[in-house]
């Protein structure tokens, strides 16, 4: 059985790890006994399944080595993972994943990059379901990169878009500022 | 009856409320997923656009005055 949940960024992982290194692994809620970790190695950082745990601070790049379990063999199976977007755009499906398998748990290691494009500091709400057999699981996990917004060049567009079309904004509407004789 | 101006400032408006909200998810002040992200550009628009017709407004008042100030003497 695949739990393929790290593709970009460690993020896919995420979603149905959260925790902190001192907890057991957890169960997600679910019909089915998911459960999951994950251990950033050059970070240190070590996450188990829960859902709405707070913000985990991912490095930009890391391994993570993750595990995956499901209580009892899954037989038919799928699932997938998205970053969820501001409405009405809905989610960006980041991994799938679909087979038939008796095999109860998945181990292994993933290894990412971030480009720079990817802004840090921002709140990333990262979701998650899987469904076999023998019920569901889903999950949802707040992820940010670590660093500051001007680690990424997209700031500094944003702001000059801002000022731009502030400029533009105040061009237009001259005539609002002027006295009328 | 020309709705340029109108039709400018509300698509100016758009984007610099779109920008505004890019500012805030950047800064971390509202998180990628907030509903407040799609409300900004188009409140906007739709200020862009009420802006507008005022400054039109302003604009069409300001003119006669300022013809009656250039009309010649005598």
């Amino acid at each position: 059985m695949k739990f393929r949940y790290l593709p970009v960024a460690g993020l896919a992982f995420g979603i149905l790890v959260i925790g902190s290194a001192s907890q057991a692994m957890a169960d997600i809620p679910g019909t089915d006994g998911c459960a999951a970790s994950g251990v950033w190695v050059e970070d240190g950082l070590i996450v188990v399944a829960e859902t709405d745990n707070g913000v985990f601070t991912i490095p930009r790049s890391d391994t993570v080595n993750w595990e995956g379990s499901v209580a009892g063999p899954p037989g038919e199976y799928s699932g997938s993972v998205w970053v969820e977007l501001p409405p009405p755009f809905g989610e960006v499906e980041v991994d799938s994943w679909s087979g038939d398998s008796e095999t109860t748990s998945n181990s292994g290691s993933h290894e990412y990059d971030l480009p720079s494009l990817v802004p840090a500091g921002v709140e990333i709400v990262v979701s998650g379901e899987h469904n076999d057999e023998n019920g569901s699981c889903s999950g949802k996990a707040t992820l940010e990169i670590d660093g500051g917004p001007f680690d990424s060049p997209v700031t500094l567009i944003s702001l000059g878009g801002t000022a731009v079309t502030g400029l533009g904004v105040a061009l237009t509407l001259r005539p609002l500022f002027r006295r009328v004789l | 009856m020309s709705y340029g101006r109108i039709v400018a400032s509300a698509v100016l408006g758009m984007f610099l409320l779109f920008f505004v909200a890019a500012d805030l998810v950047l800064f971390g002040i509202l998180p990628l997923n907030s509903v407040v992200v799609t409300i900004l550009p188009l409140a906007g628009l739709v200020l862009g656009a009420v802006l507008g017709v005022m400054a039109r407004k302003r604009q069409s008042a300001s003119q006669p005055a300022a013809q009656a100030n250039a009309q010649p003497v005598g």
